[in-house]
């Protein structure tokens, strides 16, 4: 009688996490591909925004020691675009979540951390189509970038760096709320006053004096003001005492960092929490 | 006899939508909330850089928030009238001895309440912000009527576009526009603060008019013609989307 030989399975290595977050990136962006009502967010949404700024309210609008009101608008819309990449990850994440998708990656030989590394990085790609998008409707208003290469290009990575901060908050919003319908009325919740209140579409000096502070103190303020400064649109922020807003590259840079050191802690551990349920 | 059958069947409907209201409270939240946020906003964060010509920016943006927020109530006007025949129970009430325009006429009552509620709110909460309006009895009576002729108007025309668009979806498409309307109109700037080629759009659109009365009756502006203007749009959009909304019910169900 022959003895019965067992043939051993191959072990399966598990794939690194730049190649799962790879993985799982291309296919957050196949999404895209195949449903291409996602990018409606940072495609027709501000693009209306932009219009309806630039042309309907633009026209009664002052802005504080003059200056064209469609360059003082693109920065703020630019902004507003990034802010939006925060709820479209919260809601991609939730519905991941909702229908056992992240269920079916803890069964593969990957890094739980990829699902979250992939899902920021498709977040960031789409919201990068937004300020693509954003920047050739302002090119068709009459919006210029009129300081130097080297500050546009810094603009552009600090627009970026926000974004990947407040896509942490995102992840934390999407593992901790069930459904993607509580996902967007709390999202809406905070980013309504986050991109309104704030000198976006209204220098704040114009605001009531109990607000000004809340607006100047704004992370977006910041932002929006040193993509202003470093594209050479509107007026500086001198009519401002603020502190922020006289150093408003800088700001940027520590929101960026600060918001991130806050809320990727609080992500991942909601996460973690969310996907052992 | 039956103009009291009619009644009394559009009453249940009524009732029924109401009572969906009631559970929807997330709907009804968002219907009432929406346009008292940008009420706030449009006052206290745009207010102070728009040049409007008045002294108050909340005495010129009331009348158009209040517009706004009709637009909102008869959205969801079209949303629940297109859940309606989507999901069926319009077949079911086919087979029951009740008048076939007693289920539309329930959804825009209940519409027209709804918006009125909210409405009640929404100029509450502009005195608490500083809204002083300079008219008379007769004059608030006036406007207060001319409101509810708007809100009646575009309930009917809201419904008339659930039966037409059969799903929910493609009427929550429908409320888009509806809602696009008065931010191309006199409500939030002036018209002659545009640019020329979007003057005569917002200058001749139904809403300005609408806009523009309720502004002389409530601050003393000019009204000029707005008035004929806006009873005759509100009017003639009533009466068309009326016959229309009862032509498609019966075209519809009778399939």
């Amino acid at each position: 009688m022959t003895a019965i030989q067992t043939e051993r399975r191959p072990q399966l290595a598990p794939a690194s996490l730049s190649r799962a977050s790879f993985a799982i990136t291309w296919r957050n962006l196949i999404h895209i591909k195949r449903q291409p009502e996602m990018l409606l967010d940072v495609t027709v949404q501000s693009v209306m925004f932009v219009l309806l700024f630039a042309y309907v309210f633009g026209g009664a609008i002052n802005v504080p020691g003059g200056g064209d009101y469609k360059e003082f608008l693109l920065p703020g819309i630019m902004v507003q675009t990034m802010i939006f990449s925060s709820a479209t990850v919260a809601i991609g994440l939730t519905n991941d979540l909702q229908k056992g998708i992240v269920d079916r990656f803890k069964s593969l030989p990957i890094s739980r951390s990829s699902v979250l590394v992939g899902r920021s990085i498709s977040s960031l790609i789409h919201a990068s189509i937004g300020i693509v998008v954003m920047g050739a409707t302002g090119l068709l208003v009459g919006w210029r970038i009129r300081e130097g290469v080297v500050d546009a290009v810094i603009a552009i990575a600090l627009l970026l760096l926000f974004g990947f901060a407040m896509i942490w908050l995102g992840i934390w919003v999407g593992s901790m709320m069930r459904t993607v319908e509580s996902v967007q009325g709390l999202m809406f919740t905070v980013m309504f006053p986050l991109t309104f209140v704030a000198n976006t579409f209204v220098p704040s000096q114009t605001m009531p004096d109990w607000l000004q502070p809340v607006a100047e103190w704004n992370p977006v303020s910041a932002l929006t003001q040193a993509c202003r400064e470093l594209w050479g649109n509107g007026p500086a922020a001198t009519t401002s005492d603020a502190w922020p807003l006289q150093h408003p590259v800088l700001m940027s840079v520590v929101w960026s960092i600060a918001l991130a050191a806050i809320f990727a802690p609080l992500a991942l551990a909601a996460f973690r929490r969310r996907s052992r349920d | 006899m039956s103009v009291a059958y009619a009644l009394a069947d559009s009453r249940v409907m009524v009732t029924r939508s109401l009572r969906h209201t009631v559970r929807n409270v997330d709907v009804m939240l968002t219907a009432v909330m929406l346009p008292v946020v940008l009420m706030l906003m449009f006052v206290y964060v745009f207010g102070g850089a728009m040049d409007t010509g008045t002294s108050e920016y909340v005495n010129y943006v009331v009348p158009g928030i209040i517009l706004l927020c009709a637009g909102f109530g008869a959205g969801s006007t079209a949303l629940s009238v297109a859940g309606d025949m989507e999901q069926g129970i319009i077949a079911r009430f086919k087979s029951m001895p009740i008048t076939s325009s007693a289920v539309v006429m329930g959804h825009v009552v209940a519409s027209v309440v709804r918006n009125l509620v909210a409405t009640a709110l929404v100029i509450g909460v502009a005195f608490a912000v500083g809204w002083r309006p300079d008219a008379t009895l007769v004059e608030w009576v006036a406007a207060l009527g001319l409101v509810v002729l708007f809100i009646l108007a575009i309930s009917w025309l809201s419904a008339a576009f659930g039966l037409l668009l059969k799903t929910v979806e493609a009427a929550n498409a429908f409320t888009f526009v509806l809602l696009f309307l008065p931010y191309v109109s006199s409500a939030f700037v002036p018209t002659n603060s545009m640019p020329s080629a979007l003057q005569g759009f917002a200058a001749h659109q139904p809403v300005t008019p609408v806009i523009e009365t309720l502004r002389g009756l409530w601050m003393g502006t000019p009204i000029d013609t707005n008035a004929w203007l806006a009873i005759a749009w509100c009017g003639g959009i009533l009466v068309l989307s009326y016959a229309w909304a009862i032509w498609l019910f019966r075209n519809r169900t009778s399939s």
